[in-house]
């Protein structure tokens, strides 16, 4: 069996860890496997109840723990499920790209955007793009991981 | 620790795609995983039956299930797994046939996808903890926030039901606004004799003693949370005893005050004393003490010394109150109010005279209102032609961008109720656009554009249009000049002005006092605009009726019921409110009292412990949206179920 992150041709496969809601996000990408079109396999799906619920921490986990790129999908603004979440989740993702940039992470790596319930083929399309646009960067430096990103410091504080 | 891991083939359509035979490969021996077992169809009878077994023969401490979205069959395994005597809460399910198996081409793609999911499934669930149902007291009784048709409606569906209602009404009378309507539309009903039973029963119906009505009181404090509340309730003084009093009005014909009177929008007087309108209910008058001699250090008694029933009627001690009351729900229903013609001061209302609001209009139609229903101008003249100005302050950026949907309604049945009248006067209808949706509200649509004396002209902007008196009389004493075209100038007797629906005066206020939210325009913010238009955004506080949006009486009551339905289908007498465990919590140890997340949370579920400075969630109140979780600095604040150690088990799974 081969690994989404070492592709048949040995090229890079990006690996992306997707951060989505349940009620908006999550939904459009069931709603997107309703309509069984087929769309790259390198997003790993990690459900919250809302997307006010991701912890900068998390993004960080993901990097360190060997992810490419993140993905944060929350309900449009006005949808959300409880209310503001979403845009928390907004507001959090900007000062985040702050701090990854200052890390020598690029703000293509952390993507945030909004899929809702019936929108399967936007979910198709954000995802896709998030996937091409990794893969065009190369795969993350581990060296970036080590010097700046700490596992032990994140999980002290879980 | 023991991890079963069930693989669902779904008929074909994981299997078709997913070899489950390379995904056991990497997933056997991986963490704690003690069994691999795979199964046709786990959501049939048969697959829920083997599941049930297996897991009396395994007994294993956490499974994971990898099959269809947990959207849709994540409850059908969590009822499985309590039948089985497991904790639901044990359980991850791995959505491997919508997002990998319908969406992946390639077998070996989608089984090396699927695999990375129970992984991070399979880290995650050790970290589960079994997390149970609580359940806490409630009342089932319900405040009820303003006694018009919304209010009414929701408090008669839940008495009828046995459950105590306390409804609470700022003004002397019961009915809202539509009891001061002479007619109402579509069908020119009356509306005290439409509004007649439902009062009846309110007030003396078989139910009546489920229903407190607190006239002339409002609500000045609520604490507590949903099944829980504590109302405390200001009533002022109405100096009339409501249970002896006949509602004779001798009393009210021998004081020598004269004040306006509102319910006639000022438009005549009424005495210190007073009903508030002929066939108000309670049928009892009350005292304005602002008017009063007696306020003013004069020993006036006319009013007592008048009533037939002799002393003890009429209460000159009767002093302002507060009493409190404890209840499970709040029911908003406070109403609308108009937009202020004012603010469009070319309209002329309060400058020109005959310059009516639609308010105005109302009374001055109704055969108990200023004029005895008789339509003459201020000086006493049959108007010979009436402007009808629609759309006043609406669908204008200036104004309220909204169309309330209700004022072309009023202002075709004036049309209707002028015809009646006056067989002979001209009625100008100056609209920005005409509405009228519905199965019946054509028909008065269709009579005003039948009517040989309507002419309807379209004005572009309200803006544009300056009403001033005439100095010439001939033809009108009022001219409507629109700017943009100079020649198109208007002469009437009486000018009717249908301003847009807008919140009521203390809606903010209220808001405050309850804790819940106003929208953009003012109005109560519903929970959700078309799922959930009856619900705040407070657990517990329904909003029905105008107070949320403009809407018509039928609107109003509609939403009165369904604010009722949420009540007793929420809270079920002589039942525990149920509360479920998907909930935030606070680590007091490392709480450090910042309040960040009280600032974040959109449903007021957390609050100070002054004592012990630190945060406090209210498990009622909170939703789990886990909002508070991600912010809090000290990592204080834990979400049940989306625990950081479990989210970070499932990050690292998924990746390895």
């Amino acid at each position: 069996m081969s690994d989404n992150n070492n592709g048949a041709g040995g090229g890079f496969e990006p690996k992306i860890v997707g951060f989505l809601c349940n009620w908006c996000s999550y939904a459009g990408a069931d709603k997107a496997g309703g309509s069984q079109k087929s769309y790259p396999p390198n997003v790993n799906v990690v459900k919250v109840m809302c997307s006010g619920r991701v912890d900068p921490q998390f993004v960080l986990k993901a990097y360190s723990s060997g992810a490419d790129g993140v993905l944060i999908l929350a309900c449009h603004p006005g949808d959300c499920h409880y209310k503001e979440g979403n845009y928390r989740a907004m507001q959090r993702h900007r000062m985040l790209l702050r701090v990854l940039n200052q890390h020598g992470i690029e703000s293509e790596r952390c993507r945030f955007d909004y899929v809702s319930a019936g929108e399967g083929d936007r979910f198709i399309s954000v995802l896709t793009e998030m996937v091409e646009t990794v893969r065009a960067l190369g795969p993350l430096s581990k060296a970036i991981i080590s010097d700046n990103i700490s596992s032990n410091i994140i999980e002290k504080r879980s | 620790m023991k991890i079963g891991v069930y693989f669902c083939n779904c008929g074909s359509n994981i299997s078709d795609k997913v070899d489950s035979q390379q995904v056991r490969q990497v997933i056997e021996g991986h963490g704690d995983v003690a069994y691999f077992k795979t199964n046709d169809l786990m959501c049939s009878d048969d697959g829920k039956q083997f599941l049930s077994d297996d897991l009396a023969v395994e007994k294993p401490d956490r499974i994971v299930i990898a099959a269809c979205s947990p959207r849709e069959h994540e409850n059908t395994f969590m009822r499985v797994l309590t039948g089985a005597g497991m904790n639901p809460y044990l359980m991850q399910m791995v959505n491997i046939r919508e997002q990998v198996a319908w969406v992946t081409d390639d077998v070996d793609k989608a089984s090396a996808k699927a695999a990375h999911f129970i992984k991070g499934a399979v880290k995650r669930v050790g970290f589960h903890k079994p997390l149970e149902k609580k359940s806490i007291d409630m009342s089932p009784d319900v405040l009820i926030i303003g006694a018009g048709p919304a209010g009414l409606k929701a408090a008669l569906t839940i008495a009828e039901t046995g459950r105590k209602v306390t409804l609470v009404e700022k003004s002397p009378a019961v009915g809202g606004q539509p009891v001061l309507y002479e007619e109402v539309f579509p069908n020119l009903e009356c509306a005290p004799c439409m509004l007649e039973p439902i009062l009846n029963e309110i007030l003396h119906g078989e139910h009546a003693e489920n229903i407190e009505i607190l006239t002339m009181s409002e609500v000045v404090e609520l604490t507590g949370f949903y099944g829980n509340f504590i109302a405390q309730i200001k009533k002022t003084p109405r100096y009339a005893d409501l249970h002896q009093c006949i509602g004779c009005g001798e009393c009210v014909s021998v004081c020598p005050v004269d004040v306006k009177n509102e319910f006639n929008n000022g438009l005549d007087d009424r005495k210190a004393i007073s009903l508030s309108f002929a066939g108000a209910l309670p049928n009892v008058p009350f005292i304005d003490m602002t008017a009063c001699l007696r306020a003013k250090g004069e020993d006036c008694r006319l009013c007592e010394q008048s009533c037939p029933l002799g002393e003890g009627i009429i209460l000159y001690d009767d002093a302002e109150e507060i009493v409190e009351r404890r209840m499970g729900a709040v029911i908003v229903a406070v109403g609308a109010s108009l937009y202020d013609a004012g603010l469009i001061p070319k309209l002329g209302i309060g400058t020109v005279p005959d310059v009516y609001t639609s308010f105005e209009f109302e009374r001055l139609l109704s055969s108990t209102g200023p004029t005895g229903g008789q339509l003459v101008t201020s000086s006493g003249k049959v108007p010979e032609s009436i402007a009808l100005i629609h759309c006043v302050g609406s669908l204008d950026s200036n104004h309220k961008e909204y169309c309330s949907g209700v004022c072309c309604q009023s202002a075709f049945k004036f049309n209707l109720m002028v015809e009646h009248k006056l067989h002979d006067t001209h009625i100008h209808h100056l609209y920005k656009e005409l509405v009228y949706p519905g199965k019946e509200e054509f028909f008065l649509y269709k009579r005003a554009k039948e009517n040989p004396n309507a002419v309807f002209t379209r004005y572009r902007n309200i803006a544009s249009l300056e009403i001033t008196a005439a100095e010439d009389k001939e033809g009108g004493s009022i001219i409507i000049k629109n700017t943009l075209y100079e020649k198109a100038a208007i002469k009437a007797d009486m000018v009717v002005l249908c301003p847009a629906m807008v919140p009521a005066k203390d809606t903010g206020k209220l808001n405050e006092v309850l804790g819940t939210t106003s929208d953009v325009y003012g109005f109560f913010e519903e929970l959700h605009g078309r799922l959930d238009s009856v619900r705040s955004k407070v657990r517990g506080i329904y909003i029905a009726g105008a107070c949320q949006s403009p809407m018509n009486i039928a609107q109003a009551m509609t939403q009165g019921m369904a604010a009722a339905g949420y009540v007793l289908n929420g809270l079920v007498q002589g039942k525990q409110l149920e509360i479920e465990p998907i909930t935030a919590s606070v680590d007091e140890e490392r709480c450090s009292g910042c309040r960040i997340c009280m600032l974040l949370c959109p449903y007021r579920a957390i609050s100070f412990d002054a004592g012990k400075k630190k945060s406090m969630v209210n498990e009622v109140l909170c939703q789990g949206c886990g909002t508070c979780v991600a912010a809090c600095p000290a990592g204080a604040m834990n979400s049940n179920h989306f625990t950081n150690e479990a989210i970070f088990a499932e990050i690292e799974g998924v990746l390895a």
